[in-house]
């Protein structure tokens, strides 16, 4: 049986766990089975005097990698609101512009989330794939929709609010998957944060553990040396006992760098779709 | 390689690299040895919240706690009480009562980067610490904290300075009895032009309330500068370590790279990187025959040391860490605890 895949797919979890080479694997199975597929990550989380205010895009044999900017895509939204691209370029560069978007919580988000939206509107057969922010950050950007429900209450962001909402809460349209690894710590995180999620979005939100040792070296064991051993013994133990709630579990990569390890994930991501 | 105590020590970091259980190990490491530390964390796993007792009434609040026989004051960073405290100090009610106040101070608002500030500022005031250690809101960047405390710089640079004083309180309470109106007629025009093209698109009263914010934000303004200024103490190099933390399962050097170019206007440079969960002793002794633990062993060994190089190269001093091997998070920080002892006479 083959699965429909989603329209959007939202990877987050703890940092460190292995999101963007796991995300941007995802997209490489998704276009090797025929899909198109764009990888999406959000370039900064706030506006600065700084900083380079474009969209940065890189295609690696085929795979097309996208990191947004907060300041473009904010740019993008107001020149098609008010139809000048004039006036909305200094609207971003004003001081006051950038108090409101830095301060108000997860209004970066809602501009981000905006435009990632875009990309499957003007594609109907693309399939976008985001390296979302880290845990309590993922949970402010899916709450952002439904705050500024409540924060604004109407005008033209308030409906654009509403429909972006529409999208991102459709089980058909979205997929959000929790990355974890096979630690005890990092194991309670990823569960408090997909219930955190599942309280804010109906949408499937499904646990994947990364760069497992236990199941590579269960014959092994006793040739690992002590520290090793207690940690893949650790792993055991875990996996053992969460098995039913984890969806995916990817075993640790013999790549020697992060992209040698985005390669040898692709073989394993069937469970993603 | 000796660490001098400082008043202040900071902890930079992403989420997931042990920030937190090391600057909790540091904060012992100091207690023990008979100094007066508190520690101010912001958002510690559940079982390391439980192993420092920052649960329920405990939040936002200063905390005697003792772990392995050494005692500290912990505090749980809660932007609210922060806000509470600020208001009762400055005598400025309005600050705790306002919405959208309350909306910014949320956890991941904002005002979390400045709110962290002013509190060290008000524990350090309080002259009973000889140390205050400060574990930082994770960001998906190393950088978040740092740049985040630029956010309220913007706030009181001198286009807002000179709105705000313009507008007064007088312009505030016509706000509220005459409509967003009046206070559209005496912003000077620039302003005025994009707050008309703002409510295109957000709503009027929307921008009305987020103004009214800013001006009582403005009202403590003595707060916030003053938390400002401690920025500019934890740049000197005799007042405040910084630590820049980042773990080997993470082995993310290419941030490392970006953060030597950002960091030279945030800090002083002699700063140390420590780099957590090191596997390099583990495995020196591990000698495998068999082919696939070789390769497992390669693929573990070649990652970090790449990451090593890169960071060798970068930062003047790598304070490496082990990863700890246990279940229970306070025999990471004991086991931590010792280790920070070997860099300190």
């Amino acid at each position: 049986m083959t699965t429909q895949p989603r329209r959007l797919y939202i990877f987050t979890g703890k940092g460190g766990v292995g999101k963007t080479t796991l995300s941007k694997a995802f997209v490489r199975y998704l276009v090797e089975h025929d899909h198109e597929a764009v990888y999406l990550t959000f370039k900064n989380q706030s506006l600065s005097e700084t900083h380079k205010d474009s969209n940065s895009e890189t295609t690696v044999d085929g795979i097309r990698e996208i990191s947004l900017d907060l300041e473009e895509s904010a740019r993008t939204y107001i020149e098609r609101r008010l139809s000048s691209k004039m006036i909305a370029g200094w609207i971003v560069k004003t001081p006051f512009f950038r108090a409101l978007i830095n301060m108000v919580p997860g209004f970066n988000y809602l501009i981000y989330l905006g435009r990632v939206l875009e990309y499957g509107k003007n594609n109907p057969r693309m399939i976008v794939v985001l390296d979302a922010p880290a845990s309590g950050h993922a949970l402010t950007m899916v709450e952002s929709t439904t705050n500024f429900q409540n924060i604004f209450e109407s005008g033209i962001i308030f409906d654009d609010t509403r429909k972006m909402l529409s999208r991102l809460n459709d089980p058909d349209y979205t997929k959000i998957h929790v990355v974890s690894l096979p630690s005890q710590m990092s194991w309670q995180e990823a569960i408090e944060l997909k219930s955190g999620l599942k309280e804010r979005t109906p949408v499937d939100v499904h646990i994947t553990v990364n760069n497992c040792l236990y199941p590579l070296v269960e014959q092994n064991l006793k040739d690992l040396p002590s520290g090793l051993r207690e940690k893949a013994l650790n792993e055991k133990r875990i996996i053992e006992e969460h098995q039913s709630e984890m969806q995916c579990i990817l075993p640790h990569s013999l790549g020697i760098n992060s992209k040698t390890v985005e390669l040898d994930l692709v073989g394993s991501l069937s469970k993603l779709i | 390689m000796t660490i001098l105590t400082k008043s202040f020590e900071i902890f930079c970091g992403t989420g997931g690299v042990g920030k937190t259980t090391l600057a909790t190990s540091r904060a012992l490491s100091q207690a023990s040895s008979g100094l007066r530390v508190l520690l101010i964390t912001i958002d510690p796993a559940k079982r390391l919240k439980d192993l420092l007792k920052l649960t329920g009434d405990s939040v936002g609040e200063v905390t005697p706690v003792e772990v392995s026989n050494i005692k500290l004051d912990a505090l749980l960073m809660s932007p609210e009480k922060t806000i509470q405290r600020m208001a009762l100090k400055y005598h400025t009610p309005d600050l705790a009562s306002n919405r959208i106040v309350k909306i910014l101070s949320r956890p991941y608002g904002g005002m979390n980067e400045i709110l962290s500030l002013v509190e060290v500022q008000m524990q350090f005031d309080s002259g009973k610490y000889d140390v205050i250690v400060l574990d930082t809101p994770p960001g998906a960047h190393f950088l978040d904290f740092l740049e985040g405390i630029g956010k309220i710089q913007s706030f009181f640079d001198q286009s807002f300075v000179e709105l705000f004083t313009y507008l007064g309180s007088k312009t505030v309470n016509a706000g509220k009895k005459f409509g967003f109106g009046i206070i559209n007629r005496v912003i000077s025009g620039g302003l005025r032009k994009l707050l008309g093209y703002l409510q295109k698109v957000t709503d009027a009263k929307f921008i009305e309330d987020f103004i009214i914010a800013v001006q009582i934000i403005y009202k403590s303004k003595e707060a916030f500068l003053k938390g400002l200024s401690l920025q500019e103490r934890l740049k000197s190099k005799s007042e405040c370590n910084w630590f820049l933390v980042t773990s080997v399962e993470q082995g993310k050097a290419q941030e490392a790279l970006e953060m030597k170019q950002h960091a030279k206007s945030f800090m002083h440079q002699d700063h140390f990187l420590v780099l957590n969960k090191c596997l390099e002793q583990e495995m020196s002794d591990w000698n495998p025959v068999d082919v696939k633990l070789q390769a497992i062993k390669t693929s573990l060994d070649s990652r970090e040391k790449e990451l090593k190089i890169i960071l060798k190269q970068s930062f003047p001093v790598v304070l490496e860490f082990p990863e700890i091997m246990s279940l229970e998070p306070i025999e990471h920080v004991i086991n931590l605890t010792h280790k920070w002892k070997t860099y300190v006479i």
